[in-house]
């Protein structure tokens, strides 16, 4: 798990951004709407990376509704003092993005 | 057969420009931030860019082997074509989820 997180969020395209995502979601849980709000990123934008932080199994949605918000998976809370320390080391400056 | 020749030259050339695109990602990200992770990363496709670009030197621009490899049989022609060819795919791999 350590190295696909440092992978998915510090060594890859998008890291960066995903990294404000989980800033966002630690806050508190969200959903796509609220978090292309609060990081003023468009829509399409957020889905792409909460579909690559999915597939990681990095976050999950709390319900398969509309709209459901994002908390992060059982693996991530135990590999946290590693997201932390990723969190820690990537200040992510918001920037480019597909 | 000169064709597993132009196959490995393809295989080498397209295994070059994939590590300078995956190259200039981990060089920003770590430049960015500096993780540990990135750093590897840089390394070990550093090296790898060198070991293709000396691959492309051989297959294209030295005779003497270029002569070798076409005379060799085609076990020679396929295996040597496999070392660049089995590259490509597991960087065409990396570079998909470094895209994303």
């Amino acid at each position: 798990m350590d190295g696909v997180l440092w992978y998915v969020l510090a060594s890859s395209r998008g890291g960066p951004t995903r990294v404000r995502i989980v800033r966002a979601l630690d806050q508190r849980p969200r959903n796509a709407n609220e978090l292309a709000e609060e990081l003023d990123l468009d829509y399409t934008t957020i889905r792409h990376h909460l579909d690559v932080l999915g597939d990681n199994n990095v976050v999950k949605q709390s319900a398969d509704e509309y709209g459901a918000v994002y908390l992060f998976t059982d693996q991530t809370k135990a590999n946290w003092t590693t997201v932390e320390e990723i969190l820690d080391t990537v200040e992510a400056d918001a920037e480019e993005e597909e | 057969m000169a064709v597993w020749l132009d196959v490995a030259r393809a295989a080498a050339g397209v295994n070059v420009l994939l590590l300078v695109a995956l190259g200039s990602v981990w060089l920003r990200n770590y430049r960015r931030h500096g993780a540990a992770h990135t750093l590897g990363l840089l390394v070990f496709g550093g090296f790898l860019l060198v070991e293709n670009l000396l691959w492309l030197y051989y297959y294209v621009l030295h005779p003497d082997f270029v002569g070798w490899f076409v005379n060799a049989g085609t076990d020679v022609q396929v295996g040597m074509t496999f070392l660049c060819g089995l590259e490509l795919v597991a960087l065409v791999f990396l570079a998909r989820i470094t895209w994303q």
